[in-house]
């Protein structure tokens, strides 16, 4: 049955605010995907956009906080495409003195998102703003 | 689980996002609180209906429940609502020739009200859990 996955700009935007821990990494996923059906996005981009936004959460995780925080997550359909901002109110994403990694998540953000900026404040958290095109037919790294 | 769980919040603009979302998340916190199948149902179907019916009753824009997961039991915090709001919500609820779905199948429902807002609280537990 053809469903109207058109859906105004005003009724569209979520918030989702949950502690930094590993295992709510996978409630924000959900959530994208409960998005994606609604929206009946492309697998496409709906693989791209939750790999990315998962780097993203996983990155708040392992290095925003010394020990508790929250991860905030905003998803806002607009127009062709969709916008996701991952924010924490820690010390910002980047490396951090007490964790390890091969640093591959900003670069491997970079390459799944359309457009990709970071707004750090340190000592005040960082804002990940990332978009993603629904019309995107192909995922971005060839990884379907 | 060995930790106790901070809340998650979630919010959604009233529109046809809520019912998606909201079943989504509420499902996988019953799964995270090791709710059995059958209650996992219900506490779906209470998300389903609160997606349904909370649009006509919250003060903003948006539909805002914040969860918690406990062990075999999950507490659903719905507002804040409009004055008589989290009574409307319940009786909203309502099905003919069922009752009302949710007074049926939560395990506690308490309306609290912070100034002129109010909250619907709802738990769904596994029987024995307390």
């Amino acid at each position: 049955m053809a469903r109207d996955h058109a859906v105004p700009e005003h009724d569209s935007d979520i918030r989702l605010t949950v502690p930094a821990r590993p295992e709510n990494v996978a409630v924000v996923r959900h959530v994208l995907a409960a998005l994606a059906d609604a929206l009946a996005l492309p697998r496409a981009v709906t693989d791209d956009m939750r790999l990315a936004v998962t780097e993203a959460c996983t990155n708040v995780v392992r290095h925003a906080y010394e020990t508790e925080g929250t991860i905030d997550v905003v998803v806002r359909p607009r127009g062709d495409a969709i916008e996701v901002i991952v924010s924490d109110e820690g010390r910002g994403i980047g490396p951090s003195p007490d964790t390890a990694g091969p640093g591959l998540g900003m670069p491997l953000i970079a390459a799944l998102a359309d457009t990709f900026e970071v707004q750090r404040d340190r000592g005040n958290g960082s804002r990940l703003v990332m978009r993603f095109l629904r019309s995107r037919s192909t995922p971005a790294m060839g990884m379907a | 689980m060995t930790r106790p769980e901070s809340p998650t919040q979630v919010s959604i603009a009233a529109g046809p996002l809520v019912g998606p979302v909201l079943r989504r998340v509420v499902g996988m916190f019953a799964a995270r609180a090791d709710l059995p199948l059958d209650r996992l149902d219900d506490a779906v179907l209470v998300a389903d209906l609160v997606a349904a019916r909370a649009p006509a009753h919250v003060v903003n824009a948006t539909v805002d429940v914040t969860l918690m997961a406990s062990p075999r039991a999950i507490d659903l915090r719905v507002g804040p609502l409009r004055p008589g709001g989290g009574k409307a919500l319940v009786v909203d609820a309502a099905v003919p020739g069922v009752g009302n779905v949710i007074e049926q199948l939560a395990d506690g429902l308490e309306v609290e009200t912070e100034g002129e807002q109010e909250f619907l609280r709802v738990r769904l537990a596994y029987a024995g859990s307390d």
